[in-house]
């Protein structure tokens, strides 16, 4: 393992890994910044780049952005209390009281400290946890995998959803544009209107600059364009408190920072989730609950700590299984694909120097947040007075040349309006988007495993059963399922409660 | 433009029958068990069950409104004419690039659009001539895609 870590250290340390790494933790930083452009998009819009890179650079490209915009959508959250991104909702109205009270770079510095030091201790996790739970997976058969696939998307759709029912329908139509191609296990070409472009499957990159960004730029045609007001011109020291409130604060660093890792390996449970589910226990827990909300730092610290953590949790179940923890890990997972780095157990034997250079990009990723943090929250008014008039025309385009860009085919870039306005209509009706994502990437593998099953056992549902893992696996499916249905039938008829749908 | 679950549960409904009666008689060349049908019959299975669920609650619902609701865009002109400029942007350059060129017809579809947010024209022109300029050099220099050149071939680069 030494031997592979020294490997992955010379790839992650290659200047050009590095000088990928930096601009997009600069990428990360503005986009995760300027409020309705969230981290999911940030990495959507980057993975037409990635697909011009050698995997370790690729995966960068994903990790870095992904990790700097998570902790940027809670600058625009202080300042204008528009979290910049769902992962930064949970806290917004204490950061947003700190600044009325003057002190922006307090509520500012713990998002940025404890983010790190969350973001670090997900990693430390990841680092540990994976390979274990990969070496143990090397012993699964496709019936353990069908039923993993299966928690994966119950998860996501009973567990992330606040809408079980349109989430379970959005997923179905994933599933269902999934099979349209030859890839089956019986080879047949199916749904492709005799379509030679459609012979290989939708075009997964297309598919997802279309729902995360072209579907963006709609909305922001029928919105009222009104530009936010900032409060405040000027920073103060950013990091003059920290080491004050980690001493004061360690227990709630250590369980947000904790709880983040759990929601985040927990499928279809993402950054925001584990922001919201922190700042609960923190209130829960604390010995001054009647402080939160009025910009007291206990709940900052534990929910901006878990809502990094959770982005490392979330590579677990992504790397070892190939079930995407969230909407950027799935994003994720479709560009490991594209690089012959298909995730699964296997992926520890077969390229365990790019598995570990992933971990290292972490940890680089999480200490460059640091400086280059501090510099964003300097120049933070700036930043959040560019017009998003000005933007949004500057995302459909780079939108359209990243869809065209992958096979040199304007058939892709049909195929990204045609899936920017199904997410546009399914988002005004009510219909979470990520899980359509889900369903694409994870049909394909959902089919094979099924099939594979039902042939070993003749036809017979038993199969699917009948070794210990995969009943165990089979009955938390089921739990989950139908502990989901108990819960919504026993539930009071009122408006479905607030729940962040980034995934 | 809210649908409401009544018809949403329809919509769905028919596109289930849709995917079941298109994968019905998909061949199986090898004779397995479960053919390449399977897998869709079972999906249009699930989503038809889903949708009649949707269905009954939204016609069960008190609330449940007209089938079809225009929400406070839908009935501005304006609004509606910002939101088709998407899709027109997108079809002007699935259908012009080979004739103008990447570097003539991203410019004018920045243009269109930065003018429809309220930029002014001052502003919009050289903003939409540097961001394709931008974009040209990252994706055709950087990258190697090929961008189509259309009048401009003479001044390749």
């Amino acid at each position: 393992m030494l031997d592979a870590y020294v490997t992955a250290l010379g790839m992650v340390l290659d200047p050009y890994v590095l000088a990928v790494i930096t601009a997009s933790a600069i990428y990360g930083l503005v986009v995760g910044c300027i409020p309705g452009l969230s981290a999911t998009m940030a990495t959507a819009l980057l993975v037409p780049l990635t697909f011009f890179m050698p995997p370790v650079p690729a995966i960068a490209a994903i990790v870095t952005t992904s990790t700097m915009a998570i902790f940027s959508g809670d600058i625009p959250g202080c300042l204008l209390r528009i979290p910049g991104t769902p992962a930064s909702a949970a806290y917004v109205d204490d950061s947003y009281q700190m600044t009325l009270r003057g002190e922006p770079e307090l509520a500012l510095g713990i998002g940025l400290w404890f983010s790190v030091l969350g973001g670090l201790f997900g990693t430390a996790v990841m680092m540990a946890a994976s390979p274990a739970i990969a070496d143990f997976a090397l012993g699964f058969g496709s019936v353990e995998f069908f039923w993993i696939v299966m928690l994966g998307l119950g998860g996501a759709v009973f567990i992330g959803s606040s809408t079980p029912l349109k989430a379970c329908i959005a997923l179905l139509i994933g599933l269902m544009i999934s099979l349209v191609g030859m890839n089956n296990p019986a080879g047949q070409p199916r749904f492709t209107f005799d379509s030679t472009e459609m012979l290989g499957g939708v075009s997964l990159i297309p598919m997802m600059v279309g729902m995360f960004a072209c579907s963006e730029v709609m909305r922001h045609m029928i919105a009222d364009g009104s530009a936010p007001q900032i409060v405040i011109k000027k920073m103060g020291p950013i990091f003059a408190n920290m080491w004050r409130l980690t001493k004061q604060y360690p227990w709630q660093l250590i369980r947000g920072s904790a709880l983040g890792t759990v929601v985040g390996i927990q499928p279809g449970s993402g950054a925001d989730m584990a922001a919201w589910m922190s700042y609960a226990m923190s209130k829960r827990f604390s010995k001054t609950p009647e402080k939160f909300g009025t910009g007291h730092p206990e709940g900052l610290i534990e929910a901006g700590a878990s809502n990094n953590s959770s982005l490392a949790g979330a590579w677990i179940p992504a790397l070892v299984f190939g079930i995407p923890g969230d909407s950027i890990t799935a994003i994720a997972i479709g560009v490991l694909m594209m690089k012959n780095m298909a995730p699964g157990p296997t992926i520890f034997v077969n390229n365990p120097e790019n598995v570990y250079a992933l971990f290292l990009v972490f940890v680089i990723a999480n200490l460059l947040m640091l400086p280059l943090g501090w510099a964003i929250i300097k120049v933070a008014s700036r930043v959040l007075q560019v017009p998003r008039k000005i933007l949004m025309p500057i995302i459909l385009l780079f939108a359209i040349v990243g869809s065209y860009a992958i096979n040199n085919s304007l058939f892709d870039v049909g195929l990204m309006l045609a899936f920017g306005a199904l997410a546009f209509v399914l988002e005004e009706n009510g219909f979470p988007v990520a899980p359509v994502i889900l369903g694409v990437v994870l049909g394909p593998l959902l089919e094979e495993y099924f099939i594979n099953s039902m042939i070993k056992s003749d036809g017979s549902l038993i199969g699917l059963v009948n070794r210990p893992i995969a009943a165990v696996l089979a009955a938390v499916t089921v739990g989950i399922i139908a502990w989901t249905i108990v819960a919504s039938l026993r539930a009071p008829k009122h408006p479905a409660r607030p729940m962040p749908q980034d995934l | 433009m809210k649908f409401n679950d009544l018809f949403a549960g329809l919509v769905f409904l028919g596109l289930a029958a849709l995917v079941a009666t298109a994968s019905w008689h998909l061949p199986n060349p090898s004779q397995q068990p479960l053919g390449p049908s399977a897998f869709p019959l079972i999906l249009s299975g699930l989503l038809a069950l889903c949708a009649v669920i949707l269905g009954v609650n939204g016609a069960r619902a008190v609330d449940r409104g007209p089938m079809l609701a225009l929400a406070g865009w839908a009935r501005s002109p304006a609004a509606l004419l910002k939101l088709a400029l998407v899709p027109g942007a997108v079809l002007f350059y699935l259908w012009f690039p080979e004739a103008l060129g990447f570097l003539i017809t991203a410019p004018l579809i920045l243009v269109v659009l930065f003018m429809a947010g309220g930029v002014r024209p001052g502003l919009a022109v050289p903003l939409s001539l540097l961001v394709a300029l931008a974009m040209h050099s990252i994706f055709y220099l950087g990258l190697g895609v090929q961008l189509p050149w259309g009048p401009l071939e003479p001044i390749r680069w």
